[in-house]
This record gives C-alpha cells, structure tokens and sequence, in this order.
C-alpha cells in the first residue's frame, strides 16, 4: 500500500482535503489507471476520515486530463467551477545523464537552450539545475521553464506551485490526475501573454518567459520526456524552433521529430480539405475549459461569414462509429482541451480540426504561415474573424484540383433560423426532387442537411407505404444478437 | 555570296502575348527563307476594319504530329503575311521564343498569328462562296505536336474552323495525327492537308516520280481513311483530294509548296482544257505520253507513258532542284523564263542549295499555295457556325443564342467562350483569351461569366463583371480596340480573376442564356510528382504558384495528398518538367522547390471471386453485412470510364448493354445500388439479397461506406478499379436507432476491404502505348530499350516506299521515366517515341505474398503515404460469429 500511497500522493491530498474542509470529493482517473482507483479511495478515506464522502467518476466524458465538472456535479461534489488539486505522478529520470545531454546541446549548439518537460519529471528539476551548475556554473545560456501550478480554485488561482520532492522510481509514466482540473490547468492562459518587456509562454502546464525582443525561434527547445502529446503540442506549436528531445527511458537524445512534422503537414492537408465543406458539425469536446462556450459560438459566427452551415453536436468523446451518425458533415471542428485537440484517424468519416485549424480554413485570403495554436483561447483573445468581401475571386481547392464556387452567402442567409421557417424549407426540399443525389450524398453537394435529408432514398417512416403491406406475418430472429439462435446452430454445424 | 540569313518567324502567343519574333533556329544545312520580310504593316484601325468582314475570315489551326514540321511551315506564312503593327515593322528581330521551345525544337503552347492576304481577282474568278472583297484575314494557331501537350490543341481546335493537316511525306499519318485529327472532325472543324518535306523526295532520298506518288497517295488515303470515319451531313465530305485542291505539297523548310491549282493553270491553256478538268488529269490513273500526246486512264507501257503527275508538277520541280544544285545556270535561266519566274539579279549569283531556294520560293511560294487553299477551301466563321452551333450550344438550338452563333450575328447577343488563360507580363494576371461567336465584346462592357460548373437558373459558378479592355494582337504589340465582333478571337483584361480556365461570356442582361459546351481532353494526367518548398516560408509562393500554373494549363492537376504534400500530375514526363519550370521561374518568381521523383498511381482490383461469403459486425455488434467480390466483365469498367455505364443510365438501356455485352442477368442489372469512387468510377455494388427488412434503410450508408473504401483500397489505398461488391446479406437490428449511419457505414467499409481481401487482390499498373519511328539500323536498340524497361512490341511495319519502321509497343509508364532519353542514347538519336497512356494492366504477382513485386510495389506506396508499412490484415476487417 505504500507504493500506491506515494504514487497517487494520497497523503499529501488529504492534506490538501483536510486544509480545505471539503466533504464531498470525486476522484477521476485516467481509463488506464481505474484499476486502482478503489484502492485509492479506500486509502484516501483512511487518510480523511469518514466525515468526508469519497467517490470514484467510473467514465470520463472526455478526457482523462479534463475535469468531467458535470458528472461530479451530479454526486454534488463541493466543487462546483471547480476546486481541483492535481497529482502528478513521477517517472524515473537519470538526473546526471540528462543534466549531460543538456550540457553537450548547449556546447553544439549556437543558440540558447529552453528546457521544457514532460509534468511527471518536474520533481527532478531542481536535480537538473544542480547539476548543470556544478559540471558548468557558467552556463546561462539555459534557461528552464517553471510548472505552473497544482490547484486550481474557482476565485483565484493559488500558486501553490510545490511540487513535493518525494520518493522516485515509481512505474508510472503519463500524467496522473487526481480530482484535477488538469485541462483547465494546463491551458489556463494563453501560450503568450506580455507582460512589461518579458513575453510569457504558459504550454502544457509549465511556463517561461523570455525577453520581448526575443524571439522563440531563437531558442534551441530541449525536452524532457516521452514522445507523447505533449511534446506533440510543443512540437506542433514551436514548429520552427530547433527541437531535441531527451528520451528517459532510452537515456538518449534523439533529434527526429519527421513524425511530427508529417502530423503537421496532415493537419495541413485537413485545413485544405475541410475548405471545401459546406456543412460543418462543432463537437463540443469539454465542458470544462473556460471559454467554451464563447468559442463554440464564434466558430459558429465564423462558419455563417463563410457562407456554410453549422451544426453543434455533444457527442462525449468522439469515434467513428458517433461521427458517422452525421454523414452529412463533411468536417467536423473539436472544440476541447489543447491536450487532446489533435484528433485524426483512418477510421474517420469526415477530418475532425481544431478551432484554429477552422480559422484557417473559413477565414479566405487566411494563409498557412506555419504558426499553430492548440489553445482555443488564443483564439477568443484575437480579433473578431473579419468577414472578407465575398465573391472576390473562385477559390482555388487543392483537393479537387481545381477553382470551385463557395455556396453563395446570401442563399443561405435567406434560411432565417426560426422553427416555422425550417419546416417550410423542409416541405418545399422534400418536394423537389433533387438532380443528382450522388453529388450530393457523397461528393458534398448538399449546402444544408435538409438536401442530404431530401437526397436521401430512405427518409425514415413517412407514413406512405410504397410497397403493398407484408403477405403473412413471420416470425422473426430469436436470441441474443452475439449470435441469434438459428446462427448458432448454423456454426455449430 | 551576301551570308545566308536564317530568319524563322515565330510568334508565341504564350509567354510573349503573341509578340512577332525571329529566332535562329538551328536547321539542317541553313536554310534560307525569304531575304526580305514582306510582313504586312497595319494600324490597329485597319485590321479592325477587316474582322467586320465575316465571309473574309479563315480560323484555322495548323496540326500535326510532332517534328512534322508545322512551326516551320507556319513560320514561312508568317513571313509572308503576318500582320504587325505600323511602328514596329523594322524591329521584328525580337527574341521572344520560349528558351526552352528552341533548345527542345518543338513546340510548347500553342502560339496565335493573323495574317492578310491579298487575294487577285483572278484567283478568285472560280470561288463560289459568299465574299466580301479580296482581303483576308487568316487567324492561325499553331499548336504542339508533342502528345504531352495535346490539351492545347483541344484549346485551339475550339476557337477555330478549319485546320491544316501537316504530314511529313515520308513518314506519313502518325498517332498524334489521327488523335488530333479525330479531336478536329469531332470538333466539325473541316480539315486540308499540306503533304509536307517534300525537299527530303528529292534531296535525301532521290526517289523516282511514281515511287514519290506512291508514297504521296499512301499518305493521303491513310488520312482520308480517317476523315471518311466522321461522316456528318452538315459538314459534308471531309475527305481531301489532290484534284480538288484540298492537298498541297509542301517544302516547309524551304519555303515553297504547291497545290495542284498551281500546275493546272500552267496547263490549262496549253491543252486547251479548263482548269479543273486538268486539276484531275493531274491526279490518279491520268497518263501521259508526250509522243503520242494522248491522255490514257492506263499506263500503256511505252517508256514516254508517264502519270500526269509525275509528268507535269513531279518531273518539273525535280528537273529545277537538279538544275539548281548542279549549278547549271545556262540552263536554269531559260527554264525559269519559260516558268514567267524572274530573279533579282543578286540572287542570280547565289549558287547551289541557296540557289535552288531562293528559285522554288519565287516560283512556287509556300505561303501563296497554302493561304489560297486555306481561303478557297476552309470555311469561314460566317459559314462555319451554321453547323458548327449543334456541337457548340448547350441550351434549345432555336433560341436567341442559338441562332445569333448559327448567324454569326454581330448585332446579336454576345455569346463568346474563353478557350484558354494566357499569363500576361504582368505577374500574376492572365488575359482570357476567346472566340466571339456572336454579337461584339467591347472595352468596359458587362459580361455575366459562366464558369463550368453554372447550371442554368442558377448562381453557381456565376459573375457579373466589367471587360476592362479587349485586346487584339498585331504582331508582337497588343492592341486595345473598341470592341472585336463575331468570327474573331480576343482577348480580355480583368476577368482572370473570374475565369478558372474555361468560361462561356454573354451580355450582363442575357440571363436565360445556356453556355457554350465545355471542351474534352484526349489525354489524362497519369505522371505526378509532389513538391515542396526548399525554405518552408516560402509556402504561400507554391501555394500562389500552383493555382497560376493550373489556371495558365488546362490539363495540369495540382492537388494534394492525404499526407499534406502538393501534386502536380501532367500527362507526361516532358509536359510535367514544363510545368515546374513554369512553376517556379514564372509563378513562384524563382523561389526553389524539391521536386520528388515522378509517382505514378495503381489501382486495386481483384483476380477471382471472393473464395467465401464475409461477414462483419457493427460497432455495437446488432449488424451484419455479408459480402463477395468479384472481378467486373473484361470491357466493363471500360465502358464505366467512357460513360457507356453509369449511375444515370435509364435502368432500361443499362441493363440491355449489361445482359447483351457482359452477359448479366437481366434482372441483377436492374439491382446495382451505385458506382465509386465519386459515384462515376469503374467498381460498383450489387444487392443480391433476398427479402431483407429494413434493406432500404441502410442503402444510402452502404453506399456512402462504398465510395469511402473504393477510393482507399485495403492494399495501398489506392483507387480500386473494376470490382464487383455483392450484398449477400445483411442482418439489422429491429431498432432504427441501431441500425444508423454510425454503425452501416463503417462495417460496409470494412466488410469490402474484407471481400477484397479474401479475392485474390492485385494491383493494376497504367500502361502507355508507345509509338516509334524510326530506321532499320536503329530497331536493335530501340528492342534492348524496351526490354529492358519491361516493354512489349506488338506491332512492327515498315512503312512502305521508306526505310522507316513504325513500332507500336506496351509501356508501364512507371518505367517510362527517362525512356525518352535512353532510348535516344541506344539509337543514336534516331528514335523519338510518343507515349500516350492507353490502358491498366494487372501485375500478376500477390501483393499479399511476402517479398513478391507487387508487395514492395504496395509497401513502397505505403511508406510514402505515410501509411503503416504493414497492410492491416483481413482478421481486422471480417468478424466470426
């Protein structure tokens, strides 16, 4: 048990639990760590006694790393908007063969060196600076990025930034979360912000700041960790900067990040394809991180100035099978945590993009400069997508290889949004029978989802029977459907 | 003697805005054209005074295959006639070719020229049509040979109404030719014939006169075979005959070219006949003995019997060149008196070949002979477009629009198509360049813009927009005029950013107008490259760049890859290195790219019918879709890709063509459910389930998870091709909750690749049919070339009368890459093939088969998808109950 009690921090939490009065908590853990949450739980109400109602949040409706707000809710956890306290866990990290790898980089390199890091290492940092200033107490041309902070608050957030140094060589790797708000934590502010001369960067959870005259890319990025999202997300968002990542398990410093790189020119690709969409559907992947709602509602706004449609759809987490349910979108915008932003599969119907990634795409004569944003803060802070003169010129669409026509903007407009209205347009569609259903329910022909709706060849009971009713009455399959009675006797046989 | 100026005129409407040039172009033995340039000097006013006259207009391209020498023979009409304007007359020295086009000799972009000309009125004395004095104005459009560049002879076939077929005599109809030719008649444009390099006859291969008619005959019935193919009652007869001075005779190299017009007036008189009754003694089984001096429909043996060809245009022009390069100008001079020719006494001192040029251009200029056949025998726009408007007008033939380009109406509405996008000096804008075919486009009018996807009553892919300036050429300036009417080709300033590449033009007001047909190319683009930027700033340039370089080439494809690489695919390795050229030195102002090697694209098929029925589950496990695939007939996805069969076929009329030509169940024929990838392509689903519930519901779903995996076959994710998907059965879930898009459409994808998968799946490798000419001594190497690029001959002939062999081979164009180059090296230069791509064929070995061809070919296509190496295994796509 004392494995999992520094592991999962469980005194220090019910330290914390203690210090706040809290009765009622909810614990929420990352699908691969459920296995001990009720251990967990068990210890925790050992540790806080039975004054305190301890729960366990079996499902997370998102991610791991997003506080699921509405589920605790429902047990009435104190938590409303949101107390979190967040652990994470620590991974194994040879400080002395890091701190070389480090140093070797900043000798090789002409630039100056930022080390960013993996949350699970940050316990070893002070290690990390030790060492480099004892082999090299020279040395300022490294500069480390600090964690940002552990507990969230719904009034202000407290910097109670201290991580505490305790027992390493724990098995677990990824971050370990307990009752955090890690998505609100993590993206709490936007990757830059200027603060007097210094501008500040806040990225997955750790945050620097360098001199206003300064630029990123003049910055070697040295990372900590595994080759994981978040070191996607640095990659993605720092993609001209000089990266190196320092491999903990390997123990060796691997330069490659052409994986990435592909995934950014994938994303390109995305951009480009969901440009042609004309109905687009904005998942609502969090209902945790602040903002949420502003952004859904501009990238609506921004949707209607391209002249497309939008539908908003709350799905929980997204997957094939939930997507396909919407055929007739034919790209989809994820509106979540920068952490799990990044959605792409084969498995996809229709590409799914982030907010910015929609900007790009729905603002014309935006172009690719090869700045990313994960955060969909950054978004909300700019500027209002400004609506560009319609019809200045055919837009040119590189995956149909040619100019297309974008669906006219006042078409669509003459569509007002009131109930009456929609069932008028739905009666006059149904009634037209359209010339090419192809094009429509497979090549994105359909400007709204009451074209797909009419170009469809089954539209649900309509009440009309076409065909005469049925000559006598069967009976039908029995059993369960793993396997109905008559099928399993056939492979029987 | 004075030097031997080489100027070949040359205008390339392309890059130069059709500025007049001369280049010195590196031709065999210097050739020499006329000293002195006689090109026409006009104002602006005067040559917009001549295009009011509609009867007096001769559009026309010139076609051919490649190296028959039809820039050449244009250029010498140019030099003749072609129109410049006033102030530059002396400045025609002018360098403005395309650098590349001379390095190559071969044409690129189709160039334009107009040329006047003067006609007598005897000359005009037998013309029969509707005139309107005896000035011409000849449009002219000399356009590639090269087949990679076929696309813009679509372009300049649309804007004109006849054409001049170039032939080289020896080598005769070749497959550029025909293709171009086919294209034209098709077109309805009327065609004349020039039988060209005649100087080779009797220079470089010393033939005897019957021999020479032989070959000339052969030459003309190969094409007339053509012609005779496209019979049309409005055209009326295509074909082209000697005697009715519808062939010429050409020496383009040397400036000088005959129709048998020429002879007969010579002869007329002397034998007291009129001149069509000679114009067919001249031609055919006429012979001729001078001691008898009886005409004979046989050859009566006696050694004085000679064919009224051979006798009186063969053995005359032969006895002059021999004369000539002998240098016996004793003789020469009383012969050329006797011809009424007269030379200037400077040129009676050149000697030789120089000599003999200089002789046949002033006795038989190349540019009188053709002009006149052009202008007696080519209709003009008035006349053409009677019957030219069926091809051309989409919307009712007795509308407004209809009638006014039936018409050729100036006064009616404008109706006018914009063929092609022409980059200007300016960077970065195009002028549309057009035909009007009715009415009159003006500076500062109001057009409405109909792109090719407008759909009448719609606002698709429609503008509103001013015309800035019209523009005309004269010479290497461009003109603003007023306006251009009916009958002439024009281009525009300020609608660029409106057109794509093609539009139909009409009058702002006009709203019930239909546009003019869209144009077909003959070839498609089957060799792609990607490319990316050197320094990564630089993608906004590429991205600028590539969307020019589609607007500039009608057949260039830029796309881009699931992987976020830009494509380029063109139809060839020559037409794909122009494109980059242009890419990055005009469209991207230099900035560089890497250019990955040339990709080639596969298709997925299968070999046999699926070895058992599969069966996947839905996500939620409720539903079941069983399937079978199963190659489609041999032919069938042919006929798929021609349009024979598709999804808006009458159910009727498909299911004959199925049941009569593939042998299909009649009733099977009425169940197909759809066709892909994109609903047109060559693989389809069939329903042969019996009395399912609910089977209507999930249609669409199957369908769209169809079109979803026929675009991404299970091997490489390339498109499949030719496989049939049976519906065996299904079993659905009671509840309609159960059984939605969701859970149908990702099981139909996986239980195809499944019933791929469990087919016997191939890959399929695009072929091209590779057409060589050359001598005996070169067939070895040509042999060893293709060997060993996996080339097949299957057809090999010598073409008679020549030493010339014409080989038809099979080429994977995968293999393609350098052919050109490596073929030239093993012949020394005498080969020069013509690859068009022509059909897919299957690769025999199994890519699922560990370490065989067609798996590293799979494996190799994955890697640079960025696809997992390994191809995801059939367990992942069939569920077991």
């Amino acid at each position: 048990m004392d494995d999992l009690d520094s592991r999962y921090e469980v005194s220090r939490t019910a330290a914390f639990l203690r210090g706040r009065a809290y009765t009622r908590v909810a614990l929420q853990f990352p699908d691969e760590m459920l296995q001990d949450a009720a251990a967990v739980a068990r210890a925790l109400r050992r540790e806080v006694g039975s004054g305190v109602k301890v729960f366990v949040m079996a499902d997370t409706a998102y991610n791991s790393c997003c506080v699921d707000e509405v589920g605790a809710s429902h047990i009435d956890a104190q938590t409303s908007n949101l107390p979190a306290f967040f652990v994470f866990g620590k991974a194994p990290l040879d400080v002395n063969a890091c701190a070389c790898s480090l140093l070797e980089c900043s000798r090789k390199s002409n630039k100056r060196i930022l080390v960013l890091y993996g949350l699970e290492y940050a316990y070893a940092l002070d290690d990390i600076k030790r060492a480099i200033q004892e082999s090299c107490p020279a040395n300022s041309e490294v500069q480390y990025a600090d964690v940002l902070c552990s507990v969230m608050s719904p009034s202000s957030i407290s910097n109670e930034g201290n991580e505490c140094p305790q027992s390493s060589g724990t098995s677990c790797s990824g971050d370990l979360c307990i009752d955090s708000d890690v998505a609100a934590f993590l993206t709490n502010c936007s990757p830059m912000e200027q603060s007097g001369s210094m501008r500040k960067y806040n990225l997955g959870g750790v945050t620097w700041e360098i001199a206003d005259e300064d630029n990123m890319d003049d910055y070697m990025i040295f990372w900590i960790g595994q080759d994981n999202s978040a070191f996607a997300n640095i990659v993605l968002t720092f993609n001209k900067c000089e990266i190196v990542r320092y491999d903990t398990i390997a123990n060796h410093l691997s330069s490659d990040i052409s994986h990435l790189m592909k995934v950014l020119r994938r994303r390109y690709y995305l951009v480009e394809k969901a440009k042609d969409a004309n109905i687009i559907g904005i998942l609502v992947g969090t209902l945790g991180v602040a903002g949420y709602l502003h952004i859904i509602e501009q990238m609506k706004e921004l949707i209607k100035a391209a002249g497309k449609k939008s539908y908003t759809l709350v799905m929980g987490r997204p997957n094939s099978a939930k997507l396909a349910n919407f055929p007739e979108c034919e790209v989809f915008v994820y509106v979540s945590c920068a952490q799990t932003a990044l959605l792409d599969s084969k498995e996809f119907l229709a590409p799914v993009i982030t907010p910015f990634e929609a900007v790009l795409a729905f603002s014309r004569g935006r172009e690719w400069t090869g700045e990313y944003l994960l955060d969909f803060k950054d978004l909300i802070s700019s500027n209002k997508p400004e609506i560009v003169s319609t019809k200045e010129e055919a837009r040119f669409s590189f995956i149909k290889g040619g100019y297309v026509e974008d669906s006219c903007l006042q078409e669509n407009e003459e569509q007002s949004e009131t109930s009456l209205s929609l069932a008028e347009v739905t009666e006059k569609a149904l009634s037209i029978e359209s010339p090419n259903k192809d094009a429509i329910l497979y090549q994105g022909g359909a400007l709204t989802s009451i074209d797909y709706l009419k170009a469809r060849s089954y539209r649900g009971l309509s009440g009309e029977y076409e065909d005469p009713a049925p000559d006598s009455v069967l009976a039908g399959r029995t059993g369960r459907a793993a396997g109905y009675s008559h099928e399993q006797t056939e492979s029987a046989q | 003697m004075g030097r031997v100026s080489v100027l070949l005129l040359r205008r390339r409407l392309h890059s130069s805005l059709g500025l007049v040039s001369a280049t010195l172009l590196g031709s065999g033995g210097g050739s020499t054209l006329p000293k002195e340039v006689k090109m026409v000097k006009f104002t602006a006013e005067e040559l917009r005074r001549i295009m009011d006259k509609k009867n007096n207009i001769r559009n026309m391209s010139v076609i051919a295959h490649v190296d028959h020498g039809k820039s050449t023979l244009t250029d010498s009409l140019v030099a003749a006639a072609g129109i410049i304007a006033q102030e530059v007359a002396g400045d025609v020295r002018m360098t403005d070719t395309r650098a590349d086009e001379a390095e190559r000799g071969i044409t690129i972009k189709s160039t334009g020229i107009s040329l006047y000309y003067e006609m007598t009125d005897e000359s005009l004395k037998t013309y029969k049509g509707v005139r309107d004095g005896n000035e011409y104005l000849i449009n002219l459009i000399d356009s590639p040979g090269h087949v990679d560049f076929s696309s813009e002879v679509t372009a300049a076939l649309r804007i004109t109404d006849g054409a001049l077929v170039v032939v080289d005599c020896i080598e005769g109809v070749c497959v550029q030719t025909e293709t171009v030719l086919r294209q034209a008649l098709g077109e309805r444009i009327r065609p004349v014939l020039t039988v060209n390099k005649m100087d080779r006859c009797f220079l470089e291969l010393q033939v005897d006169g019957e021999e020479a008619y032989q070959t000339f005959s052969r030459v003309i019935e190969n094409a007339n075979v053509i012609m005779a193919t496209y019979e049309d009652k409005l055209l009326g007869d295509v074909q082209v005959y000697p005697e009715k001075g519808t062939v010429a005779f050409s020496a383009g190299l040397h400036g000088w070219a005959f129709t048998l017009t020429n002879f007969a007036k010579m002869y007329a008189s002397k034998f007291g006949v009129d001149e069509s009754k000679m114009m067919e003694r001249l031609w055919g089984e006429n012979f001729f003995d001078p001691s008898t001096k009886k005409w004979t429909t046989k050859n009566t043996g006696s050694p004085t019997c000679k064919r009224g060809f051979v006798q009186f245009c063969y053995e005359p022009i032969k006895q002059i060149i021999n004369t000539c390069m002998n240098d016996q100008k004793d003789k020469l001079w009383p012969m050329l008196q006797k011809l009424n020719v007269t030379m200037k006494s400077d040129e009676k001192e050149l000697m030789g070949k120089a000599l003999m040029k200089r002789v046949m251009q002033t006795w038989l200029p190349a540019s009188t002979a053709l002009l006149e056949m052009m202008i007696f025998h080519l209709p003009s726009p008035a006349t053409a477009q009677k019957y030219r408007v069926e091809n051309l007008y989409e919307g009712p033939l007795d509308d407004v629009y209809a009638t006014a380009i039936r018409n050729c109406d100036p006064e009616g509405p404008l109706m006018l198509y914009v063929s092609k996008m022409i980059p200007a000096s300016d960077k970065g804008r195009f002028f549309a360049f057009g035909r009007v075919f009715s009415g009159r486009v003006a500076t500062g009018m109001k057009v409405r813009i109909m792109g090719p996807n407008y759909v009448p009553g719609q606002k698709k892919d429609l503008y509103v927009k001013s015309v800035q300036r019209t523009v005309i050429w004269m010479g290497k300036k461009q003109e603003s005029v007023e306006d251009v009417p009916c009958g002439n080709t024009v281009a525009m300033v300020g609608l660029d950013q409106f057109i794509t590449k093609n539009a139909t033009l009409t009058n702002e007001k006009e709203v019930d107008a239909c546009p003019i047909r869209a144009m077909k190319f003959s070839v498609s683009p089957v060799v792609r490259v990607a490319v990316q930027c050197k320094v990564a700033s630089d993608l906004p340039k590429l991205v600028e760049g590539l969307k020019r370089l589609a607007k500039s080439d009608p057949m260039v494809l830029c796309t881009m890859e699931e992987s976020g690489e830009h494509i380029i695919a063109g139809a060839g390795e020559l037409h794909l290195e122009i494109c980059l050229k242009d890419l990055q030195e005009d469209f991207m102002g230099g900035a560089e790219i890497i250019v990955s090697p040339p990709v080639v694209s596969f298709r997925e098929t299968v070999l046999e019918k699926s070895c058992r029925t599969v069966m996947s589950k839905s996500p939620n496990k409720h539903n079941r879709l069983y399937m079978e695939a199963r190659p489609l007939e041999e032919g069938l996805p042919e006929a798929i890709d021609e349009g024979r069969i598709g999804p808006r076929d009458d159910p009727k009329v498909r299911s004959k063509i199925l049941s009569e030509e593939f042998g299909w169940d009649k009733d099977l024929a009425k169940k197909i459910w759809c066709f892909g990838p994109e609903t047109t392509g060559p693989n389809m689903v069939v329903d042969m389930c019996k009395g399912v519930q609910y089977l209507n519901e999930i249609k669409d779903s199957v369908v769209a998870g169809f079109q979803w995996a026929s675009k991404e076959g299970a091997l490489a994710e390339e498109n499949m091709r030719g496989i049939c998907f049976e519906v065996c059965d299904v079993v659905l879930h009671a509840d309609a909750i159960h059984r939605g898009g969701g859970q149908v459409i990702p099981t139909a994808r996986r239980v195809i690749y499944a019933s791929q998968l469990t087919a016997k799946p191939r890959l399929l490798e695009p072929v091209y049919l590779v057409e060589i000419q050359a001598p005996e001594n070169a067939l070895g190497g040509i042999y060893g070339v293709l060997n060993q690029k996996r080339g097949h001959v299957f057809e090999e002939m010598q073409r008679p009368g020549t030493p010339l062999y014409n080989i038809k081979a099979y080429l994977p164009v995968i293999e393609s890459f350098g052919f050109s180059s490596t073929l030239r090296a093993a012949t020394s230069g005498q080969a020069f093939p013509q690859c068009v791509f022509d059909h897919w064929d299957m690769m025999s070995s199994d890519p699922l088969e560990a370490g065989s061809q067609a798996a590293q070919l799979v494996l190799d296509i994955r890697k640079r998808k960025g696809l997992k190496e390994q191809m995801t295994p059939l367990s992942e796509f069939e569920d077991k109950l």
